[in-house]
């Protein structure tokens, strides 16, 4: 009798998901699983604050003597790149070139991960108390260059759940660098830290090491950031098109760090995205 | 049985928080890392039969599905079915040893597999072939430390497994 409850209760939970409820499940389970999620996140920001005091204190000396060096390295930087942002808006002008913007963005770190093989998640420390929205692109450092990481899909109060880019349900619009052909990437396979990019003409030539960025298409992403690199390209024959196995900078193994974006989405993207779901 | 439910409500959230924690991806090999709240559910049912397998499968798995990104209900269906199946047969049919524990594993593990994919390819919008490929490498990691955690298990429940008259 219990086994043909339970079974019922999940299957009408994943039909209700799948469908477009009158009486929403989800938000029944929600409010259910809502009061454990947070528990959950709050006991997992526990252990891995007393985890990193066990594994991080030999670090940090290191990393300070490391950040000492950097500041140095950057403040002598900074005033270079005064002279050349002042020589940018100058030539800029003269172009009448529309002007970049600079968005704020958002430290954080990563305190869990989907607890699961076949779901890729990462939970952030920051929520909607901190200005977290969903859709906003996370970013993050691999020496001094900024990769992207993934998109927010789901934010609570303190803690907020990122899509990597590795994971097969995202999608998001790149282009090779060198060349300017557009594409679509997305993650190759649940077990995988390896992206695809897919839909690149065959006119073009990839080729090993080339650099993929994002192409801005789409409205969640701005144009420009880095992925990642090609590994190798695949060409088929019965498809009009060819495919690129791309690695992320970022390693997702080692993803500890993140920065998130204060960009929203662009409005016709939206409306684009509500017209779809309608 | 109360400090029994107590030992099996702290070993499903201990699995769980293990699982979740992002040192725990360390141990990945070939992109799967082991199961313990699933090893958990299928030791549950192989020890105190098909209606404790059952409901404690669908509690671990509703509470994986609430952390995970899963719609609910995709996580918690295999793991109760499994704790009912396993339960069916259990101690009094298999005989708990080393091969058996691993086989047992390996087996429940792939069935679950072919459950997920077969409710991804229904429930869920993606590939089921991005997913396909973790379903045997996650069964040989479970099957492999089973062996380990079931001794480890079964010292917790010694009394109840003794009062089960196993």
């Amino acid at each position: 009798m219990a086994f043909i409850g339970f079974t019922l209760f999940c299957l009408v939970s994943l039909t209700m998901k799948t469908s477009t409820p009158i009486v929403s499940i989800e938000g029944l389970g929600n409010l259910f699983v809502m009061p454990f999620q947070k528990g959950y996140d709050g006991l997992q920001g526990g252990v891995h604050r007393f985890w990193a005091g066990f594994t991080e204190l030999g670090e940090l000396r290191d990393e300070l003597q490391r950040t000492r060096q950097k500041l140095m390295k950057y403040e002598a930087i900074a005033e270079e790149l005064g002279e050349i942002k002042k020589e940018n808006e100058r030539l800029r002008a003269v172009i009448q070139m529309k002007e970049r913007i600079e968005y704020e963005s958002i430290p954080a770190i990563v305190i869990s991960r989907d607890p699961d093989n076949w779901f890729r998640t990462i939970i952030l420390n920051r929520g909607s108390s901190d200005g977290v929205k969903v859709n906003m692109p996370v970013v993050a450092y691999h020496g001094e260059e900024k990769a992207i990481i993934g998109k927010i899909i789901e934010v609570r109060g303190s803690v907020s759940r990122v899509l990597p880019i590795v994971a097969p349900d995202m999608k998001l619009g790149v282009m090779l660098q060198g060349s300017r052909f557009p594409g679509l990437l997305k993650g190759l396979s649940s077990g995988s830290n390896l992206c695809i990019m897919d839909y690149v003409s065959k006119s073009v030539l990839v080729k090993f090491g080339d650099v993929v960025v994002t192409s801005g298409q789409g409205g969640i992403f701005p144009a420009g950031l880095l992925i990642g690199k090609v590994l190798k390209a695949e060409i088929m024959e019965a498809s009009a098109y060819q495919r690129a196995i791309v690695t992320p900078i970022i390693d997702y193994n080692r993803i500890e760090d993140v920065f998130i974006i204060k960009k929203e989405p662009d409005n016709e993207f939206m409306e684009l995205l509500k017209s779809a779901e309608e | 049985m109360i400090v029994g439910y107590v030992f099996t409500g702290a070993i499903i959230i201990a699995s769980l928080i293990i699982q979740g924690h992002d040192s725990f991806d360390v141990l990945k090999v070939a992109g799967a890392k082991p199961d313990l709240l699933f090893i958990a559910v299928v030791f549950f049912g192989y020890n105190f039969g098909s209606f404790y397998g059952e409901v404690t499968g669908f509690i671990a798995g509703l509470l994986h599905d609430a952390v995970s990104n899963a719609p609910l209900g995709l996580l918690t269906f295999p793991k109760m079915v499994i704790g009912f199946a396993v339960g069916m047969f259990g101690r009094s049919v298999l005989r708990e040893n080393l091969a058996t524990v691993f086989l047992l594993m390996l087996a429940a593990s792939i069935v679950k597999g072919i459950i997920m994919i077969f409710l991804c390819y229904i429930f869920d919008s993606a590939s089921v072939s991005s997913r396909a490929g973790i379903i045997i490498p996650e069964s040989l990691y479970n099957a492999i430390l089973a062996p380990f955690l079931f001794p480890l298990y079964n010292k917790i429940f010694e009394r109840e497994i003794e009062r089960e008259g196993n």
